[in-house]
Parts: structure tokens; sequence; C-alpha cells
């Protein structure tokens, strides 16, 4: 099988079985509609007490910020880092590094195709409690470039997260690194606080990191703001962290050799 | 009697809405024991061996029926039951992983409420019968599997028990070890009194431990004798498989029955209370055909089938 | 009682069995607890004072917050467990001994990483908050109250796994305390508002709690006291009446 041919099945399969999985699915929504819930609420508040507009958002646009961005997050496995730690410690990584295709690409492109499913059942849910709690969307061609911009959001992210987790090729605790990682997407990613309501020299370093690229930049297209450069940001981020991803599995691979797995 | 049981029944409910089915997992179970006894609770996997044994020790509440232990309702008064047994399940631990055993005994022991001078004794007089005062002092997880569970038997001993029940203590363990363990037993049992009751799907643990075999298939008793008597119709039979380089004629001692025969594999059942091994095997082996041999006991699955020829599962 | 008490001292024991990993857990999640002061920080500088709240009162919540789930998460770190060991038959070690089985679960297990929280929680406190005397000892009484409480949902949650067969009332629970404890309580209205006092009292883990070290109220300190014996009485109903119908694990190992 040509590798990019093993890539879309595993993709598919994977989007297939996460559908399939309805209870994960509902468990998953009811999780991430409490957050989305109490956090668009504080910012809601927040907004009202300051006036209707906060960094150039309005209340509406904060709430659909909010949604957007806890949908690229929520729908992503976060323990990730974790399980693959656990799978370069165990070996199981080494099986698959006997197979002809990328194991990143393999890895990646199932991950990827859980999510896809997750995040458009999410950002549904969220769509729909977004309108009831607040109102329409601000600008609802927006919403086109947004959908796009999920998915490359949650790939920038996946990757990243295979990418860090290689460490775990040195280290065997590769489980701590992950709540480091999660906080750094937390602040830097733009997904509790919109990046322009940090304070500047914070702003500055958030818009250039790739962190934004995996929750601010979907949430700042889907908060009625039409800048298509945001996805020209994350497929330049998406090349960077894959190749950076590939070298970090190549020299994990090349040390799994010395060492014995 | 120290273990006495009517009409056990234990229903699992699982699946959800359409798919929704009962298992019964115990079905009116009936059950005596005296005390001192060595019993061996055998059956298939999924039998209801694990359930009876938890229902017995309070572990969990049956669906009908009642049963007492040392006189009380072990579900009803499980703490008091707690007490007077002992009990030693194969894949739960009574041992803390990084401590030593002797820290978790100090723990017992506070549990059970002896002294200081009593938990000493104890631990020793332990240490000495089950030969395992050495491994008293390491963590836990630097122990073999066998050493283990002789420092797991210590723990359910502490409290010298009257009744031990054991579920599975063998899994696991090599063949040297099980035979090491079912030794202590029998040397519990014998020195102590202590009454052992025990399940297994292990035929050998019927062997060397168990005065009397209670059989259980699809939740009920389907035989319940002494271990001699079992002996005599039962444990005679071997499975003899030979791969052959070239067809040879079946052995005519008594006793072999011959199950399948080609010109490439023969299998035999031989009751070797009839006829001994060696002499069904000297004739096979007399000549070059034989490739291959071995000799097997036969599955428990096929002694419980035969003993009432229900279809094997 | 003796055996709770040796209990608790081998879970002790057990958790310093690996003293360099216990540092590293505990230091990972007192950042993990740092970042989320920092994004409170970073509102309230952007946001002014919002519904009677600022910068130093959400502080001293994310203090008690801290401190009660790293008392609770940490010390009776088998509470969040419940659901997961009655469907995984995991209580059978318990049940096996003369010992009452909810204290001795509870006492059975620390997580070393929660130990971390309640090192913040308690740093926080006295480095931010400009303990007084008076304040420290409503910190701790408070601080215990909520522990408590806490504890009881969790096993409350976790309990209902006997009834329904899955676990997953337990995570769910845990997340929506910890999640929706860390707001301002002020800040919802209306059906919201009321849910959060009563039903999941996430309001009283930590924000009624915080309000008390700042300025004693009897009404809310009485409220805070009853939700805890509330749910304790109810957490410990449910788990006994749970035990009748535990299955030890059988139905899913026969599956």
């Amino acid at each position: 099988m040509m590798p990019g041919r093993a890539y879309t099945v595993a993709l598919r399969g994977a989007a297939h079985r996460s559908v399939l999985d309805g209870g994960g699915l509902v468990v998953a929504i009811g999780f991430y509609v409490v957050i989305v819930g109490t956090l668009s609420g504080l910012w809601r508040v927040a907004v009202d007490a300051n006036g209707g507009d906060l960094g150039g958002y309005t209340a509406i646009a904060l709430t659909w910020y909010v949604i957007t961005s806890e949908a690229a997050i929520v729908s992503v496995n976060a323990r990730h880092i974790e399980e693959i730690g656990t799978d370069i410690a165990l070996g199981t990584v080494a099986v698959e590094l006997l197979r002809p295709a990328s194991v990143l690409g393999i890895r990646v492109a199932t991950e990827v195709g859980r999510g896809i499913p997750r995040v458009a059942a999410l950002w549904g849910s969220g769509a729909l409690l977004a309108t009831v709690l607040s109102g329409a969307p601000p600008n609802p061609a927006t919403l086109v470039l947004a959908a796009p911009s999920l998915v490359l959001a949650i790939t920038a992210n996946l990757l990243a997260q295979h990418a860090v987790a290689a460490i775990a090729f040195w280290i065997r605790d590769a489980g701590s690194v992950w709540f480091l990682y999660m906080k750094a997407v937390f602040i830097l990613g733009g997904m509790i606080i919109p990046l322009e309501l940090l304070p500047d020299w914070l702003e500055h370093i958030s818009m250039l990191s790739p962190f934004a690229a995996m929750a601010y930049a979907p949430a700042r297209l889907a908060s009625g703001h039409w800048e298509p450069v945001l996805i020209a940001t994350q497929l330049v981020w998406i090349g960077g962290l894959a190749v950076a991803a590939h070298l970090a599995f190549r020299a994990g691979e090349r040390r799994l050799q010395v060492v014995g797995g | 009697m120290a273990i006495e049981a009517r009409g056990l029944t234990k229903v699992f409910e699982t699946g959800r809405r359409k798919a929704r089915h009962r298992i019964e997992a115990v079905r009116s179970l009936d059950l005596d024991v005296a005390a001192g006894e060595r019993v061996a609770y055998i059956g298939p996997n999924g039998a209801g061996k694990s359930t009876s044994i938890k229902i017995l020790t309070g572990i969990l509440h049956p669906t009908e029926g009642r049963a007492t232990v040392l006189g009380v309702t072990p579900w009803e008064d499980r703490r008091r039951l707690a007490r007077r047994i002992g009990t030693l399940f194969g894949q739960r631990s009574l041992l803390w992983l990084e401590l030593t055993p002797r820290q978790s005994y100090r723990m017992l022991a506070a549990i059970y409420g002896l002294d200081r001078p009593a938990e000493q004794r104890r631990i020793a007089e332990l240490g000495e019968l089950l030969d395992s005062t050495d491994l008293f002092d390491q963590p836990v997880r630097n122990l073999s599997l066998g050493q283990r569970m002789r420092c797991e038997l210590t723990a359910c001993l502490l409290h010298e028990p009257e009744i031990l029940f054991l579920d599975e203590p063998t899994i696991g363990l090599d063949l040297i070890a099980k035979q090491r363990f079912r030794e202590l037993l029998v040397r519990l049992n014998e020195h102590q009194g202590t009454t052992i009751f025990l399940t297994s799907h292990d035929v050998a643990d019927i062997e060397h431990v168990a005065k009397r075999a209670i059989v259980i298939n699809h939740g009920e008793v389907i035989y319940d004798d002494e271990v001699a008597a079992m002996r005599r119709t039962l444990l005679g039979t071997k499975i003899v498989e030979v791969g052959l380089l070239a067809p040879i004629p079946a052995p005519t001692p008594l006793g072999v029955t011959l199950l399948e025969h080609t010109d490439t594999l023969m299998r035999l059942v031989v009751d070797t209370h009839t006829t001994p091994i060696r002499t069904v095997l000297d004739e096979l082996l007399d000549g070059p055909a034989v490739a291959d041999i071995s000799v097997v006991d036969p599955p428990l699955e096929q002694v419980i089938a035969e003993i009432y020829e229900l279809p094997a599962r | 009682m003796r055996a709770l008490r040796a209990t608790a001292r081998n879970a002790f024991a057990e958790a310093a069995a690996k003293p360099a990993a216990l540092a590293m857990q505990m230091t990972v999640m007192m950042i993990n607890d740092f970042a989320w002061v920092i994004f409170w920080v970073l509102f309230f500088d952007r946001v002014g004072t919002l519904g009677g709240w600022d910068r130093d009162s959400i502080i001293v919540l994310q203090a008690v917050l801290t401190t009660a789930g790293g008392l609770s998460l940490g010390l009776l770190a088998n509470g969040r467990r419940i659901g997961v060991m009655a469907v995984g038959g995991d209580l059978d070690a318990v049940l096996a001994l003369p010992v009452p089985p909810l204290p001795f679960v509870l006492l059975r297990r620390i997580e070393p990483v929660n130990l971390g929280d309640l090192a913040f929680g308690v740093t926080l406190f006295l480095v931010a908050c400009h303990p007084t005397p008076v304040g420290t000892v409503t910190f701790v009484l408070v601080s215990l109250a909520s522990t408590t409480l806490l504890t009881a949902f969790l096993v409350l949650t976790g309990a209902l796994a006997f009834f329904i067969g899955r676990s997953e009332s337990g995570e769910l629970g845990f997340h929506s305390m910890l999640l929706l404890g860390a707001y301002p309580v002020d800040l919802f209205a209306g059906a919201i508002r009321v849910m959060l006092f009563t039903v999941i009292p996430a309001a009283m883990i930590a924000a009624v709690p915080a309000g008390l070290v700042g300025e004693f109220d009897a009404g809310r300190a009485l409220a805070l006291a009853i939700a805890a014996a509330v749910f304790t009485v109810a957490a410990t109903v449910t788990f006994t009446l749970g035990l009748r119908r535990y299955t030890s694990g059988s139905v899913w190992t026969r599956a």
C-alpha cells in the first residue's frame, strides 16, 4: 500500500470509530458545555462591566470565541503525550517502526481522523449554545473560514504533542510533561483568554508561538474577524511542526536502536 | 458445620435495554463443609466458583438463598465474620507494593486488634511454618510471584482464622512454587486445624491438597465426593498424542481407547489403573515410526463432561 | 481508631517510598496551579473588579480551592475512584477485612501529584493573602469543611456507579466540581446560581469559604457546615446501599 493511501485509510477508519463511540462523544459534549457555559458567562459579565467592549470584542464575539477555542482543544485527546510516552516506554512504537508507512504519519492521521467528528460535534453544540446564550454569530461569513481552521488547529496540536512526546524516548516519565504542555496551550494558545486581552509583551510572544495556531486562530475567525492570514499561519506552523516531530522521532528511533527497545 | 449453604443463587444483570440479559452465576447451590476439612472447589472458567466464594465471604449479596459460615450469615455480618476467616484471592493483593510485608502486617495487626507481642509472635510462627521469614523485610515489588504468595498467605493468617478461603491462589506460579504452596496449605490444616476451602481450575490442586472435591459447572454442584473416590474413577486417565513418521497399528493393551488414528497421528486415552502408561509407551516407541509423543492429563472440561456425559464446552 | 491510623500511616509510607518521583510530581502540579493563578491575575488586570471580586480575593479563592483539592484528592485519593472501583471489582480487598469500608477505602491511597496542590494552596495563602491570625484559623477551618464537602460529593457521584453500572458519573462529578469551583460564584445568576449552591455545590467549595476568610458571615458559615454534613450523610448512605449491589467486576469479566 502506498504510504499516502495508508494515511487516508487510517484517518477515515479513526473518524468512523469516533462517530460510533456515541457514549464517549456524549460525555465530551457534556463536559464541553459546562466549560463553555461558565467561561463564556465569565467573559460576558466582564464585557458588560466594561461598557460592552473589551479589547475590541463584544459579548457576542467573546462567546463565539470561547466556544471555538474550547472545541479546538477539548476535541483533542490531551492525554496523548502520556499515551505516546507509555507506548514508547513499552516498546509498542518499536513494533510500529517496522511498518512501511511513517509511524508518525499514521499516528497523526489516525488522531486527526478521531478528532474531526469530535470537533464537529462539539463546535455544533457550542454554536447552538452560543446562539441561545448570546445571539447569532457576529459575522457568519467568517464561519466558513473557521471550520477548516479548526481542522488545521487540531492537526497542529497533535503534531506538537508528538514532537513533545518524543521526549519519552529519552526520559521515562512523559506524563508530567503534558500538564505543562496543556498550560502553555491554555494561555499562549489563547484558549481561555483572547490574545488581544493579554498584556502587550505576552501578546507578542503568544502570536509568534505555535500555540496560537491551536486555538486562537479558529476562535479569532469565528468571533467575527475576517483574517485569512491566520489560516496561512496555521499551514506554516503545521509544516514546521511536522518537520520537528519527524526529526524528533527519527532521533528517537536511532536511540532505540542504540539502547534497545 | 463450618460452612452451610442452601439454595444460594446469584443473578447478574448486564447489557442495556434490548441487549439486557441475566447471567445466573450461581444457581441454587447447596453446600456443607465441616470444620477441619480440606475442600477443593473445582470448575472451569465461568463456572461460578469466584462468585460462590465471594458470597460466602460476605463480599457479594446473593439474589436468593441462605448460608451460614461459622454460624454467621456472611453478607449481613461481614465484619464480624471477617475476624474469624482468612481470604486469599489470587488476583487481589493484601500487601502494599512499595512497602515490606512486615509493614503491611503491622497495619493488618492493627485492623485485627492484635497487640504488638501477639503480632510479633504470630509473624515469627508463620515465618517458620511457611519458610518465609527472610522475605518479610524486602519491598513486595522486589519479590517473585511465588515469594509474594507466601507473604500473602502469611498476611491472611495473622489473626488465626478458623477457615481459609482461597480463590485461584496458584495462578501464575511455576510448577515448583505451586507444589510448595500446596504443601504449605496441607501443613497449615494438619498443624492448626484450619479449614481450607480452595477454588481452582487446576486438577492438580485436587490431587495434592484436597481430601474432598466439589465440582461446579454452570453455577451448580455436579460432583461432591472424597478425592479418593474421584481418583479411582477419573484421575487415572491420560491422553497420549503420537506424531508418526509411518503408519503403525494401534496398541493393544486393555484400558486403551483409540480417539483418532491416521497415518501421521494417533490419539489415545489410557486408563492408567488398568494399564500403566509405561506399558503403552513401550509398545509405541518400540520401532522408528514415532516422531513426537506427548502425555497429558485430560482437560478439566473433559473430565467434567465425562462425569455426567454433558456436552463439553 | 487504631486500624485507620495504621492504614493512613502505610499510605504515607507508600507515597514517600519514591521521594524523587514524589517531588517531581508535586512540582509539576504546583506549576500547573500557578498557571491558573496567572490567568486570574491577567484577567482581573484587564477587567478590574467584577461582581465584588478582584485580584486579591480571587487569589484567596484559588488558595482555598487548591488546599481543599489537595487534601481531598491527595490524602483521600480514592474518593475520586469510587465509581471505577465499584465497577471494576476493586473493593474486594477492603470487604475482606473487618473494617468500615468507606473510611478505609478513602485513607488507603495517597496521590502524590495532588499533594502538590496542597503545598501550593498553603504557600499561596501564606505568601499572597496577607494572613492574620484570625484569618489563618478561618482558612484552616473552611478548608477542612470544603475538603469534607468535596470528598463527600465525589463519593456520592462515584457511588452512583453501583446503581447504573458505569463509572462515568464519578469522573463527570469530579471535573464539573473542580471546574466550576474555581469561579467567583457571584458572577452567576438565576437557576445556575441555585444549582451551584445546592446540587453541584461548587460555590461552596471555594467561593464561599474564601469569602469567609475575607469577611466572616455567620449565615454563610452555617450554610457551608450544613452542606458538608448533608453531603456526607448522602454519600455514606449511597455507598452503603450500593455495596449491596456490588458485583465485584464479575459482569465485566464474564462479558
